[in-house]
Order: structure tokens, then sequence, then C-alpha cells
């Protein structure tokens, strides 16, 4: 952040502006791929999943990829907020809001799409009164439930602060003006308030990250204590954090052109910014590189009878194309590119951010389809239907209208809320004057 | 006008024959059934009569379900009706000779089943027989110098009385859960002269907790006698401890027994991650209430 930026200036800056055209057309598009969806949902719901074309091999199909996609990119709020706060990376102020939205929106629409997935969804309570803590899956609704709360926590606290600053500026009496009172009419900002709210975001930044790291984790247990070629593997929680924490970063590289572009915040999130979360992402996708290796090579190497289905249909058969596309796009382009200084310019860095998310998107595809096509005993007598997977209009609908959920709450999120923390900010500006004096 | 008046008489005319047709094939369209009756009899009990029904379509033979058939017992009157059997989706159904006519079956050596179909909407009345002669086999497992053998003789019975029976074509089976295990190496035997036949049995294989397998002799869908089989337990089988593990506590067990260690360690975690999550909203509070106290900065 520049000098010569002073606080008045970066209140006006930073506050929540109106829609513009873009952006009313932006919502507009959102809201539209949500209704889609919903009206996808309200077909699977009077006709049964029979809508879907899971059939019973391809039991877990577009859902369940959508949903591990959803729990892998909210971990970006532990990674940037926690992990960096706990580090003393200076730089993260601009990032921290942005990632911790994403992740609450993530993990929100995670917990929804695993509803989605059931075929009697008024039976979801069902989980929580006959729930055995034998099932793998009842970890997750805990963990999930615990991770949702600690993210609002972990938005909400560090918003206090900016809270009086947007009932200052809002107009008086209006809708806004009455969601900031209800949220923070009681921060005074004294001594001891900032200490109690200080004290609550160091407790949260250290224990989010057990949590994240257990979210993801036991999404993976869910693949990896299931006897399957593909995730009967003991590296599944290691290799599905390390890319959670990969298309995370990846989203935020995303989240911070757009908003840089769409709220003119060039003075506050810098290309030095885009520089230092483009070497994150060169860390990270050499870490899931890695892990890739070890998840395919390996195996490959000894090519087990069991296994050789589902290894040929990634390496060479049917899922060849987007197996290979998805490594090339979520890993290999953006290591070779973002390691030039040129490749870690805002607009570059962009579209490798988008490259890393789409291409994790579809590798968390890969993880879940081809296994469930690749039974150990093989299909036999089945009708035709059962052998392959492609998702109905229906699946596609309600996928997308889940991805433009979390879209449109990231959305309306920065339509009433700073971006980036106003107050934290103009206490960095003072406290960077303050060294220079 | 008058070639107009021609016209509509011709098409009433076409459209009265048109009605006589489809109503015509209307009665032809009843399609023909196959019926098959046949014998069978566990342990000298009384038999059981097994109906199956079959119809041709695209010249194949199809199971037909849901047709009633009614059987009789001697003959197809009131006092010889046995019951009525509905088919099921194979085109089968079964009925046990009914307790009132067990005086007449102990008393003749053969006898007659008829299954008729009738007043169907779907199909021709049929009516088909079976006529049985009475027979039983005598089943007995010996013991000797650790030798098992298992003998079975085949009688039939004439004039009030139990013959025994020669080339009658015989299995010695163990009876398992879904099929029968052949016993012996041969896999079917012939009675001799006294209508006997006999083998050793050198199967190891696993029984109750007692080490009990039943032990039986057989005769397949015979033309004459139709199906018999006689059982015998003998304690010839590998004792299996019950698996109870299922009541213990165990990861594949109902929640109520969790392992302790599953219940213990999960819910130390839980109570401790949300103890916090508890104290940072009892935190918002405290801030609430300084901010309710403190006038602003």
């Amino acid at each position: 952040m520049s000098a010569h930026v002073n606080s008045s200036r970066i209140t006006t800056d930073l506050l929540p502006q109106k829609f513009g055209t873009a952006g009313r057309i932006w919502t507009g598009l959102l809201l539209g791929l949500c209704l889609l969806g919903l009206y996808g949902y309200y077909r699977q719901v009077t006709l049964g999943l029979v809508v879907t074309n899971m059939r019973d091999y391809a039991s877990w199909g577009i859902y369940i990829s959508n949903f591990v996609f959803f729990v892998a990119i909210s971990l970006v709020g532990s990674l940037i907020t926690a992990i960096f706060r706990l580090a003393q990376v200076e730089w993260r102020t601009p990032l921290t809001r942005i990632s911790e939205i994403i992740a609450v929106s993530a993990i929100l629409f995670a917990s929804i799409i695993i509803v989605v997935d059931m075929g009697r969804p008024e039976r979801f309570t069902h989980l929580f009164l006959y729930s055995r803590l034998q099932s793998p899956i009842m970890w997750d609704v805990i963990v999930i439930t615990t991770y949702l709360t600690i993210s609002l926590l972990f938005l909400y606290f560090p918003l206090l602060p900016d809270l009086p600053i947007l009932i200052k500026n809002s107009k008086e009496g209006s809708f806004q003006q009455k969601i900031y009172k209800f949220l923070g009419s009681f921060w005074k900002g004294t001594a001891a308030q900032f200490r109690i709210n200080e004290n609550a975001v160091r407790i949260i930044s250290v224990m989010i990250i057990p949590v994240a790291l257990g979210v993801h984790t036991i999404t993976s247990w869910l693949f990896a204590t299931t006897y399957r070629p593909g995730w009967d593997s003991t590296n599944f929680g290691a290799y599905f954090v390390a890319g959670a924490f990969l298309v995370g970063a990846g989203a935020v590289l995303v989240a911070m052109y757009v908003f840089r572009r769409a709220y003119k915040l060039e003075t506050y999130i810098t290309e030095k910014h885009f520089d230092n979360m483009s070497k994150i992402v060169v860390l990270l996708a050499l870490v899931y590189l890695y892990f890739n290796i070890n998840e395919y090579l390996v195996p490959a190497y000894k090519m087990k009878t069991s296994e050789e289905h589902h290894l040929r249909s990634l390496f060479t058969g049917h899922f060849a194309r987007l197996f290979w596309t998805a490594i090339i796009t979520s890993m290999i382009v953006p290591i070779v590119v973002l390691l030039f200084p040129k490749g870690r310019k805002p607009f570059p860095a962009f579209l490798i951010g988008i490259l890393v998310v789409v291409g994790s998107w579809f590798k968390r595809y890969l993880i879940v389809t081809p296994t469930m096509l690749s039974p150990f005993l093989p299909m036999y007598d089945v009708p035709d239907s059962y052998k392959f997977y492609f998702p109905s209009w229906e699946e596609w609908a309600i996928s997308t209208g889940s991805l433009a959920g979390v879209l449109l709450i990231i959305t309306i999120f920065t339509r009433l809320f700073p971006i980036i923390p106003i107050h934290e900010t103009i206490e960095e500006m003072e406290k960077n004057k303050f060294e220079k004096v | 006008m008058r070639l107009i008046n021609y016209s509509t008489g011709l098409i009433a005319i076409a459209l009265c024959l048109l009605a006589f047709l489809v109503q015509a094939q209307d009665k032809a369209e009843k399609s023909t059934i196959k019926i098959d009756l046949a014998y069978y009899q566990l342990n000298n009990n009384l038999p059981v009569v097994k109906v199956s029904a079959k119809t041709k379509k695209e010249k194949r033979f199809m199971p037909v379900e849901g047709v009633e058939i009614n059987l009789f017992f001697g003959s197809e009157s009131s006092s010889g009706f046995m019951g009525r059997v509905e088919t099921n989706s194979h085109g089968v159904g079964s009925l046990s000779l009914p307790v009132r006519f067990k005086n007449q079956f102990d008393s003749s050596s053969s006898f007659k089943f008829i299954g008729t179909l009738t007043q169907n909407n779907s199909f021709d009345d049929k009516s088909t027989e079976l006529e049985v002669s009475k027979a039983k086999i005598e089943l007995t497992l010996d013991e000797a110098d650790s030798v098992r053998k298992i003998h079975a003789k085949v009688l039939t019975y004439q004039l009030g009385d139990w013959v025994p029976q020669p080339e009658i074509e015989i299995k010695l089976v163990v009876r398992r859960l879904l099929s029968d295990l052949q016993a012996t190496e041969e896999e079917t035997f012939t009675t001799d002269k006294n209508g006997e036949a006999s083998a050793d049995f050198s199967l190891n294989i696993p029984g109750d907790a007692q080490g009990n397998i039943i032990v039986a002799a057989k005769i397949d869908d015979n033309e004459t006698y139709g199906s018999l089989v006689s059982t015998k337990t003998a304690k010839w089988g590998t004792p299996v401890a019950p698996d109870n593990s299922f009541a213990k506590r165990t990861l594949w067990a109902t929640r109520d027994k969790t392992p302790l260690w599953l219940l213990i360690f999960p819910n130390l975690i839980i109570i401790s991650v949300w103890g916090i999550i508890f104290y940072l909203i009892s935190l918002i509070s405290r801030i609430i209430k300084l901010g309710k106290t403190n006038e602003p900065v």
C-alpha cells in the first residue's frame, strides 16, 4: 500500500459500493443459474434420483465431486487467515477477508450439496438421530459443522472494528445500516473490546488449522476407508489437503484480480500481492504434483490386476483426455508460468488461477467417478447405462447452481461489507508511518 | 347427392364389418397356456404339488405370472379339490396335499393330481394331469472304524406292502444353504435288485456349532415316482463356532455398541473444540456488555 494514503481515503476506497451495470448483470446471471439449479433439484425431488445418470455402479457422481471441491476450496480460509497470521506474513491483510468469505460460502454449499446427493433428503435428520460414530460419514458431518461455525466466527470477529465505520457511512435507517447495527452497534472500540477481539482471533487462528486439516482429511477418509481401486491409499489425507491448499490459493488469485478490477483496489491489492500469492501457488502446485506422482506412479509400476482397469482408464482410456488436461492445467502450467516474474503479474496470474480452479474441479471428478466405474468384480449382465457415467442436465444444472450460489454469497457479501478490512488497513498504515518516523 | 348417399351407406357397412372383425379378433386373441405339475415329497411327509405355467411368445416359452390354477386330488370334483395356486413371477406355485386327504394318500399305491385353468381372461381353459406311484427312500448312516457310509433303499408301495425297487437313479447329497452338495465321488447311483445303493462319505465340510450336517438321498424328477428326498442329521461336519461379534463393540456393530475408544477419543476432541467455540461465543457477549457500559472512544 502506498504511504501517501490517509485514513479517510482508505475508508472511502474500501467501503462497499453499489453494483454498477456489470455488477447487476453478474448478480442476475448468478441468480438465474441458482434458479435453474433449483428447478433441476425440484425435478430430482419429485421424480427421484432416476433423473440423474447415477446408477448402481457410478452411485457417486458430479455431486460428490462438487462436495469434495467445495471442502477443498474452503481450506483457503485457514491458509491465508490463520497460517499467514501465525507466521506474521504482513502482506496478508487485503486477502484475509476474501479468503474467509470464500471459505464460509464454500463450506456452506458443501453441506448443501451433500443433502442434494441424498435420495431421501427429508431423512437428513437421521444422520443426527441415528448417528453411528463408526461411520466416516458421521465424522464428516461433525467436522464440517465445526469448521463452518469456526469460519463464521473467523469472519465475524475481524469484521467488528469495521462495523462502526459502516454504520457511520451508511444511509440513516437503511436496510444495510440495520444489518450493521444488529451485528455491531455495541462495538465502541474500547481497549478492553480490542483486547478481547484480538484474543479471540488469536485463539481461532490456532484452532482453525487442525480443524481445517481435519475437515479435508476426513473427507479423504470417506474414500480411503473404502476398499476400492484408486482410493485404497494411506496417503489420501495428505494428498487431499495439498490439493485443497492449491485450489484455494488459485481461487484467491482469481478473486484478488476480480475485486481489484471491479472496485479499483490497485492501491491495496498490489502487484506484490500477486507476486507473493503466485509464488505460494507454485510451491503448492509442486507439493500437489509430488503427491500425484506418488498416488499414480507407484500403483502403475505394480499394475495390480484389480487396479489395472482404473489406471488404464485414466492414463490411456476413457478418462485420459480429462486426466491429463487436469494434471497439466492445475499443476504443470501454473508451475511453469508462475516461475517467471512476468507470469506473476496480475492478469497472467489471474488466468493461471482460473486454470488451477477449473483443473482442480475436474481433478475431483476424476478422483470420484473412474473408481466407481472400476469395481473389483467385473460388470456382468447389466444395462449399458450402468457401465458409463456422464451427468444428466439436472445434475449439471444443480452443480452449476451450487457453484453460482457460492459466488452469489461472495457477491452479496461484498455489496454489504468491505472486502478488505478497513480498520486493519488503517492500523497498518499508521504503524508504517510510525516506523518511518 | 345420390353418390353421397351411396358412399355413406358403404362407409356404414364397412364400419359394421370392421367392428365385427375386431370383436371376432378379440375373442380369438386368448392365448394358449401350458401347465405342468410336479410331485415332491420330503421324508414321507404329505407331498407337495408344484405347478408351473408357461405360454409361447415369439417362439419362446415364457413364464406366466398371476394365473390361478385349481388343483384336485384323485378326481376333478368338489370332494377332490385341494385348493387354488397363484403363480409367481417365475410362473411357479406350489401346494401341500391337505391333511384331509391323508388316509386316502396312505392307503393308495398310486394317485392322480389334476390342474385346471378356467374362466381366465387371457388364456383358454386348460386341464392337465399327473399320475404318480407311491415310493419312499429309507436312509441309513453308518460309521465304523472311521469309515462313514450312506445307505439308501428305495421302496415302492404295491398291494399294501413296501417292495424294494431296483434300477432307480438316486443321488446322495449334503443339504447346504443354497443347494445340495454332492456327498460322494459319483454323482448318481442306481439301486440294485434289493433297491439299495450305498457309498462312502468322505467330505470334510463345516457343520453347525455341534458339527451337524444334513445328509440326504434323493430321486430327482422320476417319471413314475416324482421327486423324493429323505434326510438325516449326522455329526459328520466340522463344528463351527457361531460368529457373535455383531453383538460386541465392533466397527460394524449398531451405534449402541460403538467401540469404547471410538466413543472416548472423538468425544473428547468434540467437547474440547466445541468448548472453545462456546468460549468464543461468550467473548462476543462480553464485547456486547462492554459496549453497553462504555462510551465511544
